[in-house]
């Protein structure tokens, strides 16, 4: 039980996806503009996150030991990510308009998210079980949403600022992506993960 | 090397099939004369249609039976190339751009008060109607320019707005936007225009404003039939815009201008001057 | 000194109050104009329509406005004379609006058939009905009709009435003077006030700086179970929601009126003119005015007929000193700018400030420095530095959301700015457009 509590808060706060491992960095700079839209993105990322650590995890040892095919895990995992994601966006679009209203148009963002690819990857790497897979991918994704909504509170606080010309726009949300990510080095040595 | 090509390829024909019966079951009908006409709009979404956003436009053109209001950003060709996909007539539009008539910056008009507040026309036009001792002159603050989705819109050392005729889409967000009215919306082919929006009388006019118009009626005695006076303030008529520049010389107080020839003073839009007129480009 | 127990409320500042001027000074009438401008526009609702002519005479008293709908009340002659004009004539809000403008004949005359009455013999909606004729509105500024605020709807009972004599502006004493100078007056209109409303709760209060005042009102009120209640000397104990708080400690709810709370607050300025209206029928025609600043030879409370251009203040006053940089009608913190001296009193003009320059910051404004003054300052509860900032980027949604409806534009936070930044007018600002707005959505 120990064990998968660090697993979590090391996956949350020590090495956070986005501002430790830096993946995942193209959706934290595009939709971050606005914290609503940022959870959103953490919410649709969350899913997706756990149920492609689910089915990769069956891939890596159902299909990929078995056969020793592992130097294929890479296209493999990119092939079933990107379809699972592409089925999730068409059954929620039908069953229920308002969650694909307010998730299904991040959906196409995440399907070649690197952040997911690296999670499915680093699950395997550390040869973590089913159970301790599943809460690191728990952990990523808090951790991603909780970057994401900072990172968009910063930024709705940024946008009142007279930030001079030059910065403005992408510039100053690179160094306060930057800032962001210093303060979370604090966390370095939290845990050991 | 057999088993990575079966296993592979298994794993792909089972995410295809999935795929292909999900999108068999779980298929949404979208029109797709929709997101052709998505397509084609500029996607400014600056609402001058009166629908929400271009996807709104374009859902009302394929919910209705005819095009019930114009992109004006798009002009002509959008609305023709729409009319084609729906099988509608086409609609005819005149495409407008806006004009600031006013050429009363801070060196050529007076102000009525100090103003040191809020850097918006808006706010300003509440204090006391506004600094200008004009009733109708440009305040200068640069709301219109704030609010242009295209950066059509400059503001001169001296503040004053002046309008890109060459980047203008004829929207109306700044006519809306505008709290003394003095952006107006007009053909994109008269491109002459009488620069006040003062109706005081010419007496009054002069006392705080080097460049009003000051009813003299030379413009309209030089061609009677381009311009009107009403309200001691003369304006082109636009039937007859052709006609118009004759009389840009005569005017004593250089109100009226010719965009053909110059942007009014302080201006970097000058470039803009080469030929706008449809009849040039036909030709 | 005992001020740490004196009732106030949260926030606000401690302007430099400037009242040793005039407060000593006693008020003195004022000789009439050569022409008097009576605005048809002196109240807060729809504007009085003219109901006079060039060339009519009228007599002291006499409608020349009739009101128009419920929000609304009449304007008078505030002397006898003949009706040289009905046209647009500069309005203290620096617009051209309709006025009646009398020439005196010198007489004074009132006219003959004044409602005097007996306030033990009407009822409150005879009472409502002769205030209304009377013209009589708030006369702390704001000038919002008295009728409407004395008819709270029947869902709303209300409990307690606040008599208004704290006078929170600087440089104002029109309020110390008619407290010190018309006592009784005052009182019996209070007292009509109080059978309107049928309460039993009665509160004058009156800021601490004015303990002549207060102890001549507390004498007064003596055995009439009317409570005189000193209160913090701080900037803007006067205003409506925040002086409720301080003696109620009730908190007017976000976008209520204090009805809600069942406290209805009128001005003791209001209380005198009430008492006119009732027993001698003598409708709203003149009030108490200071006149002060740098820019005047000698500062002065006067008694000024409605219609009074300023400049006939001014001269009363010994004339201009110096030339003058800024005018304001009403007080430094909430009073309107003028463009002239040509505009006439209204019913509202608390006072008349002529600053020179030099005496008065004509500074552009410089960036925000963060310090939170104005959010210190802000009596209610704001952060005007965020609703501001938003404003100036047309994100009112968001400023909405900061409650800027709220904001009682009270002025704190731009008084407590050090960067000169407008902040009360960039949420003026932003609560015009949050209305425009919600105005399209309805």
């Amino acid at each position: 039980m120990a064990e998968l509590l660090l697993i979590l808060i090391s996956a949350i706060f020590v090495n956070n996806f986005v501002l430790a491992r830096f993946l995942g960095i193209c959706p934290f700079l595009g939709v971050s503009k606005k914290v609503e839209t940022a959870l959103g993105m953490g919410m649709a990322v969350t899913f997706v996150m756990t149920v492609a650590t689910v089915v990769t995890w069956f891939i890596q040892y159902f299909v990929l030991i078995p056969f020793g095919i592992e130097y294929l895990q890479t296209i493999a995992f990119i092939l079933v990510i990107a379809s699972l994601v592409q089925l999730v966006e068409m059954v929620i679009q039908k069953t229920s308009p308002v969650l694909y209203q307010s998730l299904g148009i991040f959906l196409p963002l995440i399907t070649t998210n690197c952040a997911v690819l690296g999670l499915a990857v680093l699950n395997i790497q550390k040869e973590y079980s089913f159970l301790e897979g599943i809460v690191f991918a728990l952990g990523a994704a808090i951790g991603f949403t909780l970057a994401m909504i900072l990172f968009a509170g910063l930024r709705e606080r940024v946008d009142l600022c007279p930030v001079p010309k030059s910065f403005r726009g992408t510039a100053i949300a690179l160094v306060t992506a930057g800032l962001l990510s210093l303060a979370f080095m604090g966390f370095a040595g939290l845990v050991k993960g | 090397m057999l088993a990575a090509i079966i296993s592979l390829g298994a794993i792909g024909l089972f995410a295809a099939l999935a795929l292909g019966l999900a999108a068999k079951k779980f298929a949404v009908e979208v029109d797709p004369r929709e997101l052709a006409i998505l397509e084609l709009l500029p996607g400014a979404n600056c609402g001058a249609c009166g629908y929400p956003g271009c996807s709104g436009y374009a859902k009302m053109v394929v919910g209705g039976d005819k095009i019930a209001a114009t992109c004006p950003p798009g002009g002509s060709s959008v609305m023709d190339k729409i009319a084609n996909i729906m099988g509608f007539a086409p609609i005819t539009t005149e495409p407008k751009v806006a004009v600031v008539i006013c050429q009363g910056d801070n060196r050529k008009a007076k102000d009525k008060y100090r103003y040191l507040g809020l850097a918006d026309c808006q706010a300003a036009q509440k204090v006391a109607d506004g600094p200008k001792q004009c009733p109708g002159g440009c305040l200068g603050l640069g709301t219109c320019a704030r609010v242009c989705p295209f950066g059509a819109i400059e503001m001169t050392a001296d503040n004053l707005a002046v309008i890109s005729r060459k980047k203008c889409t004829g929207c109306g967000k700044c006519v809306a936007s505008c709290p003394r009215k003095v952006i107006r919306m007009a053909p994109l082919d008269a491109t002459t225009h009488v620069l006040c929006n003062s109706h005081d009388k010419g007496a009054l006019v002069r006392k705080y404003c080097e460049i009003g118009c000051i009813a003299c009626q030379i413009c309209k005695k030089q061609v009677p039939e381009a311009y009107e006076i009403e309200n001691f303030l003369a304006t082109v008529v636009y039937e007859h815009y052709d006609k118009a520049p004759a009389a840009v010389e005569k005017c004593p107080t250089k109100c009226i201008r010719d965009f053909m020839i110059s942007y009014p003073e302080g201006s970097s839009f000058a470039e803009a001057t080469v030929p706008l007129r449809k009849k040039d480009e036909a030709a | 000194m005992t001020t740490s127990r004196l009732k106030t409320f949260p926030g606000g500042l401690h302007p430099a109050d400037n009242k040793l001027w005039t407060a000593t000074s006693p008020i003195e009438n004022v000789p009439l104009p050569e022409e008097l401008i009576i605005p048809l526009s002196q109240h807060i609702g729809a504007p009085a329509d003219a109901c006079v002519d060039v060339g009519d005479q009228v007599k002291k008293g006499q409608v020349v406005g009739s009101a128009k709908g419920f929000v609304s009340v009449p304007v008078h002659a505030s002397t006898s004379g003949e009706v040289v004009a009905v046209e647009p004539r500069l309005h203290p809000s620096g617009r051209m609006l309709p006025a009646v403008v009398i020439r005196p004949d010198g007489a004074d005359a009132w006219r003959e058939d004044l409602p005097k009455g007996d306030p033990e013999l009407l009822t409150a909606d005879e009472i409502r009905d002769r205030l209304r004729d009377a013209g009589i509105v708030g006369m702390g500024g704001a000038t919002f009709p008295a009728h409407v605020k004395l008819s709270p709807p029947e869902e709303k009972p209300i409990d307690t009435l606040i008599i208004n004599g704290v006078e929170c502006e600087p440089y104002l004493t029109a309020d110390h003077r008619l407290m010190l100078e018309e006592p009784d007056r005052v009182l019996r209109g209070v007292a009509i006030l109080r059978k309107v409303l049928s309460v039993d709760t009665v509160c004058i209060g009156i800021e601490a700086n004015k303990p002549d005042a207060i102890a001549l009102m507390t004498e007064k009120c003596a055995g009439s179970g009317v409570e005189v209640i000193p209160l913090e000397v701080k900037y803007p104990q006067g205003a409506e929601k925040q002086l409720i708080l301080a003696i109620t400690g009730r908190e007017v709810p976000s976008g209520g009126l204090p009805m809600e709370v069942g406290v209805v607050v009128q001005n003791v300025g209001t209380a005198a003119a009430v008492a006119d209206a009732i027993i001698d029928g003598m409708p709203l025609i003149e009030r108490i005015c200071t006149v002060t600043g740098s820019g005047v030879v000698a500062q002065k409370n006067l008694r000024i007929r409605v219609g009074t251009p300023l400049q006939h203040l001014v001269d009363q006053c010994g004339g201009l000193n110096g030339e003058p940089a800024k005018l304001i009608m009403g007080g430094p913190m909430m009073g309107m700018a003028q463009l002239s001296l040509d505009v006439p009193a209204t019913r509202g003009t608390s006072g008349l400030l002529i600053f020179r320059e030099g005496d008065v910051p004509l500074v552009e404004e410089g960036p925000c420095i963060r310090c939170a003054r104005c959010v210190r300052a802000c009596p209610a509860n704001l952060l005007p530095t965020t609703i501001a900032a938003y404003t100036r980027l047309d994100m009112f949604d968001e400023a909405e959301g900061y409650n800027a409806m709220d904001c009682i534009e009270c002025g704190c936070c731009s008084y407590s700015c050090p960067s000169f930044i407008p902040l009360v007018q960039s949420l003026r600002h932003a609560k015009g457009a949050i209305l425009e707005k919600r105005r399209k959505m309805s």
